[in-house]
Formats: C-alpha cells, structure tokens, sequence
C-alpha cells in the first residue's frame, strides 16, 4: 500500500517536471512592459495570479475579463461584488509582503506611491514580477489597461477598454454652470485640489472646482479661503452609498456659517467606490454627480 | 514702560491677525467686512487665549517642579488630550465639540493619572515624581495614540496628525465665548498663588518656615495650570514650545516675581500664537499650516538664542 502511494507520486513528479518543457515548446516570446515607475517588467507566460493592491486595479482587472485570475486584493476593493469573494491581502497602505507571497502571484500590481516602490523592490529581490501604476486619472487608467494587456496576453480587449475610458476622459462637457468645492475634513479643513481625480470628475460633469488652482491632490485651506472662494454646492465623500444622505456634522458649526453654501444648506454627498478612483464606470459617476449637483443648486 | 510695550505689541499682534489672510481684504473695509467679523477675528482672539492660557501654564508648572523644562508637554497633559482627540477621530465623532471634549477629557485622565502616581510613590506632588510620572504618562499616551493611528486608514491617519500638530481653523465667536468663561478661575487661583509660588523658588523648606503651605499650593496650581491647557488644547489641538519658552523669554525681561511673570506670559503667549497663526495661514496661502510647526519653527531657533544669552552670562 505504502509502496503504491510513493510509485504514484513519483509519477506525479515526473508529469509536472514535464509541463515547463512544454510550455517552452508553446512560447513565443516574453511579455515586457516598462512601468510608470520605469522599471521594465518581463513575464515569462501571460500572468495567471494576479495580486491587486489598488481598488482602481482590481476593478479594472474584472472589466477587462481576468477577474478570475485576481487571487488577492485589498480590503478597500469592493467592485465589482465578485471581487469581494478573493481573499484580502490588508489594506495595501504599507504592503504586506508575507501576504502577498502566501497568494503565490506572478503577477503583483501596485499603486504608485513611496511605501507601494519600495514593497515593489522588495518582490523583486523575491522573483516576483511587480507592476507599479500611476492611477490618478482617467488616461492614466487607459494606459494602465494596455499595460495589463500586454501582460494578460489579451492587448485586443485592453484596447477597447482603453479607448472606452479616453472616449469618457475627452467627452465635452456640459454647461451647468456649478462651481462646487470637496470637503473630505472640516477641522481643519481639507478640500481637493487639481491633482486628483475628483477635480476630473468635476470639469466633466460641467462643475467647476473652486480649488483646482491647489497643486496638490488635497489641502488644508482656511475658512476664509472657502468662504471668498464661495462654491455653489459643499459635496462630502461617504465610504458607501448613502441613499438618504444627511447633511455633514460640520454644517452646525457656527465657524462655518460664513460659508453661503452651509447657510443655504447645498451638500451633495457622493457614497462608495464610484466616485473613489478612475474607472470603467467614470460615465455613470460622472452622469450622477451632474443629477446630484443639479438637484443640490 | 516694557508694560505698555508689551501691551503695544500685543495690539499689534491682534491688528496684523485681522488685517492678513489668505484673501485680500481692503484696509478701508476692514471694519465691516464680514470675513474679518466672522472668521479673522474670533480665529485672532482665540489665538490669543490659547497662547496666554499657554504661556501661563507653562510658568505655573515650571515653578511647581522648580524645573526649566517643564511645560504640558513634559507633564503629559498634552499627549493624555492629544490621545483623546484621536479616539474620537477614530471613533468617528464628526463636528469640532465631540473632538474637543474627547482631548479635554483626555488632558485631565493625564492629570489625575499622573498625580495618582504621585500619590501611589507616597509624595504628593514630588516635583521629580510630577516630572517622571509626567514623562510615562506622556510616553504611555503617545504609544496607544500611534497604535489607533497605524492602525487607522489613511485619511483618519492624516486628519490625526494634522490635529496633534494644532490648527485654529475651526475659530468661531461661540468657541472664544467658551474660552473666555474657563479661563478667569484657573488664571485668579495662579495668580492668587504668586506669592507661595515665589518662595517656593527658594526651596521647599524655606518656603515652609516663610508661611506657605507648600502642599496645598502645589496642589491648586497644579490643577489649575493644567486645567488651562486642557482648555486651550481642546480648542486648538497642540501647540507645542509656547508654554516652554515664553515663560523663559518673559523671565529674561521681567524677572522671577510671579505677579509680573503671569501676565506678562498670558501676553507673550497671547502674542507668540497670534502671530504664529497668522504666518500659518499667509505663508503658503490658499493652503495653511499646522500652527503647532510654526510655533517650532519660530520658537526653537528663538530658544537657542535666549540660551546662548544665559549662558553667556
């Protein structure tokens, strides 16, 4: 009994030392990208286990066809619903390298910032191919799904995603007419400025925000600045969809009763991972942040 | 006369808080301006509260524990508000008075914890045992508040730390009404204290056989000084360096007496934060500053030049 038990896997060795050779038999060439950090990422066969470590990501991952191929993303990665069945590897601020490598990726895909380069370096030095992606504007994500592609093996679909998200990036927007200003905190305040995606989001549904002079992502204004600057419509983020939403805490505070958008009580509150980060859904975001602005004037 | 200078520069201090911002407002409006009403001037005001209340503190503990590095730092009361206000913010109580409670809360349990340390070693208000229990207490705070913090996401993490390093953005006529109503108790008892607090300098003994009741006063100063912090850092988070060195700079000018060394450091600090906040707000206008920088910024350089001048003595 024993003696069969070792026989069949010592077959089962001699099957699985076969597959690679095969493999090479099949392949053409190496799939290579350069990244946005300029590092050059080369595959060997089109990626089969692929670790997210950005929302924007992992939904572009299932829009373009391979979401069953996501074996791990972050805690902050809920679209679409299928992606909330693979296992979470933390909430990718500050990678979790021995996460990652318990997911045996071949693939592991990260967001472009200091902590992400230096967990990317890190795989690296483990022979993990990490690809670094700048994802904070629709063309960014466009050009991150052709990478993708290349190392999917499937550039034909990435393209029509790629070209679906520039066709939402350049649409002209409409007149509406509404200047608006994001408040993510109110003591102190913290507005977003026009490096960011929601600035994006803003001039293509026909708003105007009050803060896209600030050459940051977001920034701590004062009161006084909010209150000269005079938006139309105050739009606070929620982490989930809020059907009903109430009007933010802040708007009690006798500080900003000098803000004419607290006085008149104009919020738009925009829920969950639509408006979060660029996307294949940016056109419904979009469209939804016009109807709220419209109803909020 | 260094009264009436003083005075001056207070004024001007308050005048240059309300004439910049980070918009511009035309000096010929600048009395009926709405923002200078509603926005620049509670926020100068305040400014000038939390400084004095600072700066008063500062003197007051330093003269309990006859020690020149004491502040509310030193003491713990800073970190006990600064963990406060982050468990609030972590527990998500929006809105400026659940967060201002929490580190007012959060500054007394500091106190009462480090007195009861005190009390555990068997010397009630020990000036080294006030200083160490201080320190722990303040060490304890810091460590779970970077837990909540490295635990936290990273916007909850960003507005945590913003907090800490103290912001006046959220100035408003109601919150210098709440200001002015705590602070008259706790500045009578220190003053009412000047005195004892004087001879304390000389030692404790001394100071025992000159009539003060040594205990008792270290104990109505002691919560006092700290009860002005709790009220200033509630409403302004914490600005670190102002109940450290305006004592020090108001000692160089006038002297050790207590009577004179209170106002005058309500008024140094009262002046050290307004300005200090108004850079905060104009340097890297639209965008703004965490006070508690500038105050570092402007203090520590400030500091080393005043102690070049002692030593040099």
């Amino acid at each position: 009994m024993r003696r069969r038990a070792h026989r069949t896997h010592l077959a089962g060795l001699l099957v699985l030392a076969a597959i690679p050779w095969q493999r090479r038999g099949g392949q053409t060439a190496s799939l290579a990208v350069t990244d946005d950090a300029q590092r050059v990422v080369r595959l060997a066969h089109p990626a089969q286990r692929i670790v997210s470590l950005s929302p924007a990501i992992t939904e572009l991952l299932f829009a373009l066809g391979v979401g069953p191929r996501v074996v791990g993303r972050t805690t902050w990665c809920d679209y679409p619903d299928a992606a909330k069945r693979v296992p979470s590897v933390g909430d990718g601020l500050e990678p979790n390298i021995e996460a990652i490598v318990a997911r045996r990726p071949d693939l592991v895909v990260l967001y472009q910032s200091p902590l992400d380069l230096r967990a990317a370096g890190e795989l690296e030095r483990l022979e993990i191919p990490a690809l670094v992606l700048r994802q904070d504007r629709l063309m960014d994500l466009a050009r991150d799904a052709r990478l993708v592609g290349v190392l999917t093996r499937d550039s034909a679909g990435a393209d029509s995603i790629a070209r679906r998200i520039e066709r939402i990036a350049t649409a002209p927007a409409p007149a509406l007419g509404v200047s608006l200003a994001y408040i993510t905190w109110d003591n102190p305040p913290i507005v977003i400025g026009g490096e960011s995606y929601l600035d994006e989001l803003a001039r293509l549904a026909g708003a105007r925000n009050v803060f896209h002079d600030l050459r940051a992502a977001s920034s701590v204004v004062s009161l006084e600045t909010l209150a000269v600057r005079d938006p139309d419509v105050l739009v606070t983020l929620a982490d989930s969809a809020v059907p009903h939403p109430a009007p933010p805490a802040f708007a009690t505070g006798p500080a900003w009763q000098a803000i004419r958008a607290v006085r008149e009580r104009r919020f738009v509150v925009l829920g969950g991972s639509l408006f979060g980060h660029p996307s294949p859904r940016a056109d419904s975001a979009v469209a939804e942040l016009g109807r709220l602005l419209r109803s909020a004037r | 006369m260094k009264w009436l200078g003083l005075g001056l520069v207070a004024a001007l201090a308050l005048l240059v808080a309300v004439a910049l911002g980070p918009t511009h407002v035309p000096v010929a409006a600048l009395a009926t301006s709405d923002i200078v009403r509603s926005i620049r001037l509670p926020r100068g005001v305040l400014a000038f509260l939390v400084g004095g209340a600072l700066g008063v503190s500062g003197a007051a503990l330093q003269a309990i524990v006859r020690n020149p590095l004491a502040d509310p730092f030193l003491l713990g009361l800073s970190g006990g508000a600064g963990l406060g206000a982050v468990v609030a913010i972590a527990a998500h109580a929006s809105g400026a008075l659940p967060v201002a409670l929490a580190a007012f809360a959060g500054a007394l349990i500091a106190m009462v914890l480090v007195y009861r340390i005190g009390l555990v070693g068997g010397a009630e208000l020990d000036p080294r045992v006030l200083i160490l229990g201080g320190v722990a207490v303040g060490a304890f705070s810091a460590a779970v508040t970077t837990a909540i913090v490295s635990l936290a996401n990273a916007a909850l993490l960003r507005n945590a730390m913003l907090w800490l390093w103290g912001g006046l953005g959220n100035a408003s006529w109601s919150s210098v009404w709440l200001v002015c109503a705590s602070l008259p108790l706790p500045l009578v008892t220190l003053f009412a204290a000047a005195r004892p607090l004087d001879l304390l300098a000389l030692g404790e003994e001394p100071a025992g056989y000159l009539g003060a009741d040594v205990t008792r006063v270290r104990r109505q100063v002691y919560i006092a000084a700290s009860l002005l912090t709790a009220v200033a850092v509630s409403v302004s988070g914490i600005i670190g360096f102002v109940g450290l060195i305006v004592p020090h700079a108001m000692r160089a000018v006038w002297g050790r007496t207590h009577r004179a060394l209170f106002p005058a450091a309500f008024l140094g600090g009262g002046v050290l934060v307004t300005l200090a906040d108004t850079l905060a707000r104009v340097v890297v206008a639209p965008r703004e500053l965490p006070v508690g920088i500038v105050t570092a910024l402007v203090g520590v350089p400030t500091f080393a030049l005043l102690m070049r001048q002692w030593t040099a003595r």
